[in-house]
């Protein structure tokens, strides 16, 4: 054994669960001060490996050795008292309790045993915060009431709240903008220089670049690579490795003549707005085409969306279909009308996750498949294969679980749904979250090639590349207003960028998309 | 607002390539498990009453009374399950029962025969349905509170109307309902009710758009929503249901008890959460199961029978009752794994 | 929608009835049905003497006999022209009832009169009243101390469960292993089982007759067609049935009815008029029932009145009302039936 053994180190893990074999025989080394990197595809594994060293799920077989020690982390109380602390992409806070609350959930401070002393226990979140760049949060605040970001700093705060040694982000940036990002590795600089590993989770391959110590891929339940350097390993190389293929990041080719004016509007937002979330917007979106709303986090961007489809109430202006008004503030108006959402949360907000593929591709068609509210199942059943096969949603069998479909083709049976509703205008609110990078693209060629077939689109992406990949016309928002309009060809990242983070006022710029 | 009633567990890692078919296979077994655990407990209750009391127990007749006896709460427990499945709950089943078999009953309700007697409990069943729905559709009121509130006026309306007599009938084409010479094909014309709300129950919660769009509230109300269905129309439906359940069952049990009173229905949200809950339907919502909920309801009421038939106290009785509810969903979550 | 539109007239039992109670009786906005003054003569004198107001807190009046005791307590006292009735909203809940009590406490009433929902839990309270120097008729269920009242008035529970035994005993007697059955009331009363113990005492002197099966049913309709339903598919052959209550005997009579049985005996417990009606009739195996006179509030009242006048009972006690009264509970069967008919509550 070497003389310094890693801190920790997992070798020959095997997981499964019923019907999936989700890790077969993973090995991995983390050394005390490095971020060590975990890439994969979705389904590749990473999470049920972060789940057992958090002490969440207990692997088959395989041994796990911390500082060279054999341990077994039976629980997620035994892998915190080694100094193991998990900040999980879907946060697990407790919404009704302070931000000092949270964080010192499970090991208050207490006097006599069992008081809780609370001004202790605030001050010393205090100081957590405001070693994390956070001052401004305050420690009594609910979280609830707090931003996702912060929300991501509580959760750090509580992490850093034990002594950790170890701590395991997954995808801690997909909530994040860009500045935030920034703080966010200032922080992981920070803590392994003070010798506390970080292993961390990101699809993100710019962000890996610029943090990452060591790189492991996982695929298909195995490392198909360990330690490979995270700053010098091409690009290439790692996706291949993930995908087993070489996959660009590959946006389609847009039609050769644009779609372009001789076609009608089929979305018409005349001066639509929401005091308080988005100023008078005015927008017009053709039969074949695809139009970005770029902007940050609070930008109001899925607020635009929303309001245009009727899960919001507007205080002023108006939306069209087909020059049409659409009843204001109806979801179901505007399902009539022919506008259909894929949601950001594509779990909470789309998914009924205890059922099929197929119905959750006809829930909003039921009426089509019924005779006097009596369902015709194997036209139903039909009609959904129709559509799963023409968005190539994997596996096509559409009676599987929607739970059991990664994400990409999870956002596949959204659109397969309002395909199958036939609808006009389809509103993409963030697609690609928590998508990996090959069914991205195939995603792209779908939502394109609706597009082409005359399907007027909305997207609303945080990614800028993205939007300025996918789109045809790209409308720039900063804090509610639209600052600028112009053809996705046109522009540039930076330029986006700088459009976003300006601080002065850019609005003349700004046109009336038509 | 709405978060997945339950996470999927197990790995957000599952790859759809890599279980395939065995995942949806599995499932499919699972809710045949469910199914068959339930059929196996009955079945052996049925060995315990046959060995306990082979001469009473197995016979037309204890059948016959079985049955009749589930048919008033078997008749709740229906509609119970679509509110539950809608992720509601509706805890004035029992008071909506008592005030329907109250009013149903009154002298002036009496003169218009079997007819007056039929419809009043029916319109006092889906009038107070309808303001249940309205509250909890519209109002915003939770369901916990919005039926706690109608169980409490339910009930005091029942006894202002009683004035704690009880109500006895008199009209015979009422009352012949209940006896042996309406039995059809040896068929309690109750049963035959109990077993007809059943069958309807099932088609509509597997087959129609009502029950479809009634799991899809159920499961993700949001997700529903923004899928363009009409949730809150779906929920005043779905109370009203449940207050259609109750006069029907009203009716029953005025058939059944030849009279009316205010004490009626005493306990029947507890018994028709019971049944459903250890029938399969998820508390939370977004999964129910009629077949479940009457096996549920036979069960109980084959262990009410049995006691009886081999004389054992009421204590004892409630005891097993609670026994089996907490034996029934533990087995429940062994087999059916990860929900 | 009017529950019951038979009016009774009502009943007084005695020749000598003010002109201004029965007016006040016939103007009343109470509902005038089942509201029996009962065949009894008041106790104490008739004369007006000094006013008196009477406190009344009872338990809600959910059950035919509870409803009962709360008529026979209103007749009797609008019958007195020098009595003042302050009866409150009657409640199952101790905390409630106490509170009630407290009050009726703090507007000075000169004579209470409790039923309270639990004897035990509102002896506390009873104590109280009496220290304020307000006498206590406690109606029915006893308070845990003496000291907690004046005078105490009730039914015999145990004596109904014998009375009960002794009849069914004498009709059996002459049969070899006759079988009996015993429908009881709510498991988790006392009286409950106060009157199991009398039945079974009394079956002690037939040694031909035994028990077989008891089942416990809580005094409703629902409750007695259910578990009578259950005790004829047990015994296929029995020959008595001793169900505790008049109100579950309905839906037992129900069971009888469904089932095609009518081999055998019942008796009942408490005078319901649907029962007497039926044992006036005899046209179904209801034979006799065993008094539990909700007359006794009408009783308490005459007490009260007596107590808040300083009066005595003529001819049973002429100067001091006594401590203790038990009423007996006869049984009611076709040869006295008509004699009864008056008391019988619905």
């Amino acid at each position: 054994m070497a003389p310094e053994p890693p801190l920790l180190s997992m070798s020959g893990i095997t997981k499964s669960f019923p019907g999936v074999r989700a890790l077969d025989g993973v090995d991995l080394d983390v050394q005390a001060g490095e971020v060590h990197c975990l890439l994969g595809q979705n389904g590749a594994g990473k999470s049920t490996l972060i789940k057992i060293l958090a002490g969440a799920h207990q692997p088959d077989t395989g041994t796990v050795r911390w500082r060279g020690d054999p341990v077994v982390l039976r629980s997620p109380i035994a892998a915190m008292r080694l100094g193991i602390a998990t900040i999980y992409q879907e946060l697990d806070l407790v919404g009704h309790l302070s931000v000092a609350e949270n964080v010192h959930l499970g090991h208050e401070p207490t006097a006599a045993g069992f008081v809780v002393r609370r001004r202790a226990a605030r001050a010393a979140t205090a100081e957590l915060l405001a070693r994390l760049g956070h001052p401004e949060i305050d420690p009594a605040r609910p979280v609830g009431r707090l931003s996702a970001a912060q929300q991501q700093i509580v959760s750090m705060a509580r992490a850093l709240s034990h002594d950790v040694r170890l701590i395991v982000m997954d995808e801690p940036s997909a909530a994040l903008d860009p500045e935030e990002v920034d703080n966010l590795f200032r922080i992981v600089a920070s803590l392994t220089a003070d010798g506390v590993a970080v292993v961390y989770i990101s699809h993100r391959l710019e962000e890996i670049r610029r943090i990452g110590d060591r790189v492991t891929v996982l695929k298909d339940g195995r490392a198909v690579a360990r330690g490979l350097p995270a700053k010098t390993t091409p690009t290439r190389d790692l996706v291949a490795l993930m995908t087993g293929r070489t996959v660009e990041y590959v946006f389609p080719e847009r039609p050769a003549p644009a779609p372009a004016a001789e076609r009608p509007p089929v979305l018409q937002v005349r001066g639509l707005a929401r005091a308080g979330e988005f100023a008078p917007l005015d927008l017009e979106v053709r039969a074949g085409e695809i139009v970005g709303l770029a902007g940050l986090v609070g930008s109001g961007r899925s607020e635009i969306l929303e309001t245009i489809y009727g899960a919001r109430r507007p205080t002023a202006g108006q939306v069209l279909v087909d020059g049409r008004p659409v009843r204001p503030g109806s979801v179901r108006a505007a399902v009539r009308a022919g506008l259909g959402l894929a949601p950001e949360e594509r779990k909470a907000q789309a998914l009924l996750m205890l059922e099929s593929v197929t119905r959750n591709v006809s829930v909003s068609s039921l009426s089509r498949f019924a005779r006097a509210g009596w369902i015709d199942r194997s036209a139903e059943r039909g009609a959904a294969r129709a559509a799963v096969r023409e968005l190539s949603l994997r596996p096509d069998d559409p009676s599987v679980p929607v739970r059991t479909l990664s994400g990409g083709n999870q956002q596949k049976a959204v659109l397969a749904r309002w395909l199958l509703r036939g609808c006009k205008v389809l509103l993409l609110d963030e697609p690609t979250r928590g998508v990996d990078v090959g069914a991205r693209a195939e995603l792209y060629a779908v939502v394109r090639r609706l597009a082409d077939e005359g399907l007027a689109v909305l997207l609303v992406s945080s990614e800028v590349p993205e939007v300025l990949g996918l789109a045809d016309r790209v409308l720039v928002l900063r804090e509610g207003h639209v600052v600028h309009t112009a053809p996705a060809t046109d522009l540039d990242e930076h330029r986006v960028l700088d459009l976003v983070m300006n601080a002065h006022p850019v609005a003349s710029e700004g046109s009336p998309a038509s | 607002m709405t978060q997945p009633v339950s996470p999927p567990r197990g790995g957000t890692d599952k790859t759809a390539t890599a279980g395939r078919p065995p995942a949806w296979r599995s499932l499919a077994a699972r809710a045949d498990v469910r199914t068959l655990s339930l059929l196996g407990v009955l079945a052996a209750l049925i060995v315990i009453g046959g060995v306990t009391k082979p001469d009473e127990f197995l016979d037309t007749r204890n059948l016959q009374l079985v049955l009749t006896q589930a048919s008033v709460i078997g008749v709740v427990t229906v509609g119970m399950t679509f509110v539950i499945t809608a992720g509601g709950i509706d805890l004035s089943v029992g008071a909506i029962v008592a005030l329907a078999s109250v009013w149903a009953t009154t002298v002036a309700t009496q003169e218009y025969g079997v007819g007056g007697v039929l419809l009043t409990s029916v319109l006092v069943g889906l009038g107070c349905g309808l303001v249940n729905g309205v509250l909890i559709a519209y109002g915003g009121m939770v369901p916990f509170i919005a039926t706690l509130a109608m169980l409490a006026s339910a009930r005091g309306l029942a006894l202002r109307i009683t004035g704690g007599r009880t109500q006895v009938v008199t009209v015979d084409s009422v009352l012949r309902l209940g006896e042996r010479d309406s039995y059809v094909l040896g068929i309690p014309p109750l049963v035959l009710v109990f077993a007809v709300v059943t069958v309807i129950g099932w088609l509509v919660l597997n087959r129609t758009t009502f029950g479809r769009r009634t799991v899809a509230v159920g499961g993700n109300p949001e997700a529903a929503r923004l899928a363009g269905i009409d949730v809150r129309r779906q929920r005043l439906y779905l109370y009203l249901l449940s207050g259609l359940c109750c006069g029907i069952a009203a009716f029953l049990l005025i058939v059944l008890s030849g009279s009316g009173q205010n004490t009626n229905g005493n306990l029947y949200e507890l018994d028709a959460i019971a049944a459903a809950i250890i029938g399969g339907t998820l508390l939370s919502g977004g999964r129910g199961t009629i077949t479940g909920s009457v096996l549920g309801v036979l069960i109980f009421t084959t262990i009410t029978d049995i006691f009886a038939l081999n004389n054992l106290p009421t204590d004892a009785q409630q005891i097993a009752k609670g026994a089996i509810i907490v034996a029934a969903v533990l087995v429940q979550r062994r087999t059916a794994g990860t929900t | 929608m009017s529950p019951l539109t038979s009016r009774r007239g009502l009943l007084f039992g005695t020749a000598a009835v003010s002109a201004g109670a029965l007016l006040a009786g016939c103007t009343s906005n109470e509902p005038s049905d089942g509201k029996q003054a009962g065949s009894a003569q008041p106790a104490a004198s008739d004369t007006p003497g000094k006013h008196v107001t009477i406190g009344f807190a009872g338990p809600q009046a959910d059950h035919g006999w509870l409803n009962a005791i709360n008529d026979n307590a209103k007749s009797r006292a609008e019958k007195y022209s020098d009595v003042t009735l302050e009866i409150t909203e009657g409640s199952n809940d101790t905390a409630t009832q106490i509170g009630q009590i407290e009050t009726l406490i703090n507007k000075k009433v000169d004579v209470l009169v409790v039923l309270p929902a639990d004897g035990k839990a509102l002896t506390q309270v009873g104590l109280k009243a009496m220290r304020a120097g307000i006498p206590v008729v406690n109606l029915d269920r006893v308070f845990n101390t003496p000291q907690a009242y004046r005078c105490w008035i009730g039914g015999d529970n145990y004596g109904m469960g014998l009375n009960a035994g002794h009849y069914i005993g004498e009709k059996l007697k002459d049969k070899p292993n006759a079988r009996v059955v015993e429908l009881a009331g709510l498991d988790n009363l006392e009286l409950t089982r106060q009157r199991t113990q009398g039945f079974d005492d009394a079956l002690k002197n037939y040694p031909n007759i035994k028990k077989v099966a008891r089942q416990a049913a809580d005094f409703t309709v629902e409750s007695g067609q259910a578990k009578m339903a259950q005790l004829l598919q047990a015994q296929p052959e029995f020959d008595a049935l001793w169900n505790h209550d008049d109100d579950q005997g309905v839906g037992a009579l129900r069971a009888i009815e469904q089932a095609g049985r009518d081999d055998f005996l019942m008796v009942g417990g408490a005078g319901a008029l649907s029962a007497f009606q039926a044992i006036k009739r005899d046209d179904s195996v209801l034979k006799a029932t065993v008094l539990y006179p909700p007359t006794m509030a009408a009783s308490a009242i005459d007490l009260a009145r007596a107590l808040g006048q300083g009066k005595g009972i003529g001819g049973l006690a002429e100067f001091e009302i006594p401590a203790s009264i038990t009423l007996y509970s006869a049984v009611v069967d076709k040869t006295n039936v008509d004699t009864y008919m008056p008391t019988g509550f619905r």
